[in-house]
């Protein structure tokens, strides 16, 4: 497996803000890394079958009954801003 | 050379849940912010999704009814994408194992019968509001308020292949689809509410390519009246372009309500790689035939077997697509009634026409419970058989509305029974031309005009009981 | 009397007969905190106030006779990942520094409701990621044992708490080993249940699919009172199971098998003589032993370094600075998102969240996430295909006891071999438990693992105590003894 990583765009999908060294070191210990699992690559589980749950459980839907969790306050108490009940956030773009 | 367009349309419907997709917080209409909010939907550290039983089985009877195949061992995948008012920066969705998929819509256009064919239908979670502060336009916002009340909302997302052909049959398509969801009882379909929300996938080609030319995606359209202006729009544009030989970016535009154009949208900060993955926080939902089964026994009558009912009244098919989409009760009210009277023309036209505009004039909705079928039969027989004028019979559906009446009753206690004798009549027209003269000569000098003014005074000598068109024929025969 | 050194049941034989009360027990392991946090650090909080004033209402229901259950009174420390309500819960990260719970995880609702008082929040290698709590943006736990060495991690510091004796139990979570290892390395029982036995529901998720909570105790009698406690099928974790025990042997008749491939290169000979010392009393006992070969434990490493930072690129992407945590200034909400990233987390998050995100990607997801996710299930099959043959799996916790501070920081692929023998039950999903045996050269605690098919938690947890019994070990680390 060809490694070229793009630490730049990666960085920017996560959305963590890098320094010119950050990169450098991520880059490296990634490489590291990806370099060790390449093992992976070569097995052959092409037909393995892919269960989310790990003991193979099937999923439970809940019945549609509501009830109340948080207050007004509590959903706001650990906000780093508000204003009029919002949270405040610098502007977004859509 | 001649161009022609391409349309997909990718609708979300709110579905009608007391609770939201992932947690047991109400689902609440309010203008106060962060109300109904728990550590699952509000993206707290810790914090689990269990997906709701009636929103999976509002989402797959509505892929039974678009006539989809329902995906039996599917699943949830994850969207990444960091916004602010996604609490988790991941929305869950559903990726490549959607509850519905291949299906197909019939819609109306005009007077004939259209497939739409739909690709997939699936669930998805809303995202919390956001309220841009500033100068009122999104680019130069100065901060940005969030509500997350509608967070995790559930919602089916239903998109079509690309098959649409014009702005109005887009138009027809969502008004189908809108009342389907309605019919099936699973949204409210309040487009105003923004019950339902439309993107469209925009294409224009030469004729004959067999590619679609380059795909233009249109956002905020928040009206039919906006879907179509902004699909009219769009192919326009295109079109243009393509002759002028510049290109066609494939790109996300945006509607302009006001300015009634489309204009390029500064791309969502990030990339668009999704990195959709399997959410293991939710094992594979398993849908079995016991609860497909059960799901379609529940399917109530849908607006295509509603038309097809009507037709066989002998509807036109936009006669029969206007009363599907009609209020349950018309539509009750329309087939029972026409069994009655067994005249479908004048059964659409006084419903559709007089009743419903009266009801509109009063400003209600619904039609008290002595209103049946059968007194409204009696009031369009009296007409059909001219016992009674057309006037007569508005009045006497007026009080129908009002009062517990019986309209054959009614219309003998008020003297509303036409006089059909002719030789009653015969003499009255005598007596009117008697007394006419002047007038008489002037019609004949070619003043047809005043026949209708003689007609008038044979009814007001008649004192309201004579049938007009006979009393018009006499009057003619006469002169 | 060493109050510390009881067992949960010895301690609520002595409440009931009203020979002890709870609040001289809290007393007591507050006592020992004041003395070895200034040295071990294993505490982020402790709620001493708090806690000594709840447990006179403990004293008064033995008092009358009404204890709320056998945990009643009993000092239990929360690893600082699992959300307590009224309190902070920071996982060890800048991120979180100022985050105070709103609610309460079913772990902690279902103690409380037992009458259990919680002593504080201890330490963790940030959002429980790392072998050592090197990775605390607090600063690290040392071993109580040898403060030169690391507790293990990432539960390292609900490893000390209970090793020194500033709590009788503690939670911790386990997503590659992080309750085993520093449980091996500290000289305590601990034990990973099987997945889906207890609920997630309010522990900060690092990997969804493989995280379980679990106890970390002196004894393995203490782990199964306080795994009773707490598991249980939960509504608001879809990934929790229904209760569906599965019995084996736990007598003589218990078969057990040796992985061949944990016994290999990469094992110190200390790790390994524990094991065979194991057999031995086990051959004594009447077991019959094999060895049994799991190639695909050689992939573990591999498949969990794709699983783990791929889940948790997503679960760690609600920490955006929007609605609560430390928020970095930025010109749009992105740039706001990016520096507060930035600044919240610490170097190996974000190491695992970049090679998470990188696994996803577009055009790499087949090769990396979608194959590990197949090899995940193929040595699921394998485990499922051995416990055909034997009912139990034995194999040394951890390659080698505990080492020592920035012996493991160049390489990132050295520290992730210290979960070399822990990994697969995480990814197998099964029940797997530590168990103290003995001690090495340096006087540094050594263990071997246990394993068992899913479900099989309660038989796991009554043969771990035979083997407690068989191997008679129970030295506890004397740095308080020194200390008095």
């Amino acid at each position: 497996m060809k490694k070229d990583i793009d630490i730049k765009s990666v960085a920017k999908l996560a959305a963590i803000k890098l320094t010119d060294a950050d990169e450098k070191k991520f880059e490296k210990d990634l490489n590291i890394i990806l370099e060790h699992v390449d093992a992976l690559s070569k097995m052959n589980i092409e037909d393995e079958e892919i269960n989310i749950h790990p003991l193979g459980e099937k999923l439970n839907l809940r019945e549609d009954v509501s009830s109340e969790f948080l207050t007004h306050d509590e959903a706001m108490s650990n906000s780093p801003e508000t204003e009029d009940g919002h949270f405040v956030v610098p502007p977004s773009l859509d | 050379m001649n161009m022609v367009p391409t349309i997909g349309i990718e609708t979300h419907v709110e579905l009608n849940t007391n609770s939201k997709m992932f947690c047991k917080c109400a689902v609440v209409e309010t203008e106060n912010p962060n109300e109904s909010l728990c550590p699952t939907c509000l993206g707290l550290p810790g914090a689990l999704p269990v997906p709701n039983l009636k929103a999976i089985e509002s989402i797959t009877m509505l892929a039974l009814s678009a006539n989809c195949a329902i995906t039996k061992n599917g699943m949830f995948h994850r969207k990444n994408y960091f916004y602010p008012d996604l609490p988790k920066n991941y929305q869950i969705s559903q990726f490549d194992l959607p509850v519905g998929v291949d299906g197909s819509i019939e819609i109306i256009l005009n007077e004939t019968k259209e497939i739409v064919e739909i690709e997939r239908v699936h669930m998805e979670e809303d995202t919390g509001k956001s309220i841009h502060k500033g100068s009122g336009r999104i680019d130069s916002a100065t901060s940005t308020l969030l509500d997350f009340n509608r967070s995790g909302v559930p919602l089916v997302e239903i998109v079509t292949k690309p098959v649409i052909k014009s702005s109005k049959e887009a138009v027809s398509y969502i008004e189908e689809l809108r009342q389907l969801v309605i019919d099936l009882k699973i949204s409210e379909g309040k487009l105003e509410k923004g019950n339902l929300r439309f993107d469209a996938n925009i294409s224009v080609a030469q004729e004959g390519d067999n590619e679609l030319g380059v795909k233009v995606e249109i956002k905020n359209m928040n009206s039919l009246r906006s879907l179509e202006k902004a699909i009219d729009y769009e192919i326009k544009r295109q079109t243009k372009l393509i002759e002028s030989n510049e290109v066609i970016i494939q790109e996300t535009r945006h509607w302009d309500e006001d300015k009634e154009v489309t204009s390029s949208m500064r791309s969502k900060e990030g990339s668009a790689d999704y990195r959709y993955f399997s959410d293991p926080d939710l094992p594979n939902m398993i849908l079995s035939d016991e609860f497909i089964d059960n799901i379609k026994k529940t399917i109530p009558i849908l607006p295509s077997e509603k038309r097809d009912k009507l037709s066989e009244t002998g509807l036109s098919i936009s006669e029969s697509n206007y009363l599907s989409k009609s209020e349950e009760w018309i539509y009750d009210l329309f087939l029972k009634t026409q069994k009655i009277t067994n005249d479908t023309k004048s059964t659409f036209n006084l419903i559709t026409g007089e009743l419903q505009g009266q009801l509109r004039k009063a400003g209600t909705e619904e039609l008290p419970e002595w209103f049946t079928s059968e007194r409204l039969s009696e009031i369009i027989k009296m007409i059909n058989e001219n016992k009674i004028s057309f006037t007569s019979g508005k009045e006497i559906l007026t009080n129908l509305i009002k009062n517990e009446i019986i309209p054959t009753k009614y219309a003998e206690d008020n003297n509303l029974i036409q006089d059909n004798d002719s030789d009653e009549i015969a003499k009255i027209v005598q007596n009117v031309i008697e007394s006419n003269k002047e007038v008489v000569e002037r019609i004949k000098d070619g003043e047809e005009k005043l026949v209708g003014f003689l007609v008038g005074q044979i009814i007001k000598s008649s004192k309201g009981n004579i049938n007009p068109s006979i009393a018009k024929d006499l009057l003619l025969k006469e002169l | 009397m060493n109050i510390a050194n009881l067992s949960i049941s010895e301690i609520s034989n002595l409440y009931k007969n009203k020979e002890l009360k709870p609040s001289e027990v809290y007393k007591e392991v507050f006592t020992n905190a004041s003395l070895s946090e200034s040295i071990i650090h294993a505490h982020l909080k402790l709620f001493q106030d708090e806690a000594t004033e709840a447990s006179k209402l403990s004293d008064e229901r033995y008092a009358k006779g009404n204890p709320l259950s056998d945990i009643d009174g009993i000092p239990i420390a929360i690893k600082d990942n699992i959300n307590l309500k009224n309190h902070e819960t920071t996982c060890s990260s800048k991120m979180l520094s100022n985050y105070v719970s709103p609610y309460d995880a079913t772990v902690i609702t279902k103690l409380r409701n037992n009458g259990v008082v919680f002593t504080g929040k201890t330490n963790l290698d940030e959002f429980a990621m790392g072998s050592s709590t090197e990775n605390s943006a607090f600063g690290p736990t040392k071993n109580p044992w040898n403060p030169e060495h690391v507790p293990g991690g990432s539960s390292g510091g609900s490893a000390a708490v209970v090793s020194v004796g500033s709590a009788i139990a503690s939670l911790g979570s386990d997503t590659g080993g992080s309750i085993r290892q520093p449980a091996s390395f500290c000289g305590v029982v601990g034990f990973k249940p099987t997945y889906g036995t207890v609920s997630r529901y309010g522990l900060v998720a690092f990997a969804s699919s493989l995280d379980q909570i679990g106890p970390i105790t002196n004894s393995v009698e203490d782990a199964k009172i306080l795994y009773n406690s707490i598991k249980g099928h939960d509504p608001l974790d879809a990934t929790s199971i229904k209760e569906s025990t599965v019995e084996i042997p736990t007598d003589k008749n218990a078969k057990i098998g040796v992985i061949k491939e944990l016994m290999e290169e990469g094992i110190s000979d200390e790790s390994k003589k524990e094991v065979e010392k194991t057999i031995k009393l086990l051959e004594e006992n009447g077991n019959k032993v094999v060895e049994v070969s799991l190639p695909l434990t050689k992939m573990a490493l591999s498949i969990y370094y794709l699983i783990a930072p791929a889940e948790c690129s997503a679960n760690l992407s609600r920490f955006d600075g929007v609605r609560y945590g430390i928020r970095e200034a930025g010109a749009t909400s992105y740039e706001m998102m990016e520096n507060t990233r930035a600044e919240g987390f610490g170097e190996e998050v974000k190491k695992r969240i970049l090679l998470g995100t990188y696994a996803l990607s577009a055009g790499y997801y087949d090769a990396y996430y979608g194959q590990a996710l197949k090899a995940r299930s193929a040595i699921t099959k394998d485990f499922e295909n051995i416990f055909k043959e034997v009912d139990y799996l034995i194999s040394p916790t951890t390659p080698t006891p505990a080492f020592k501070f920035g012996e493991k920081t160049e390489n990132p692929l050295e520290m992730y071999m210290s979960d070399l023998c822990t990994i697969p039950a995480n990814l197998a999903g099964i029940p797997a438990i530590s168990i103290p045996t003995g001690l090495s050269k340096e006087d540094m605690p050594l263990s071997i693992q246990l394993m068992s098919p899913a479900r099989t938690d309660s038989s796991l947890l009554e043969f771990s105590e035979t083997i407690e019994k068989l191997l008679g070990f129970n030295q506890r680390t004397l740095l308080l003894e020194d200390m008095k």
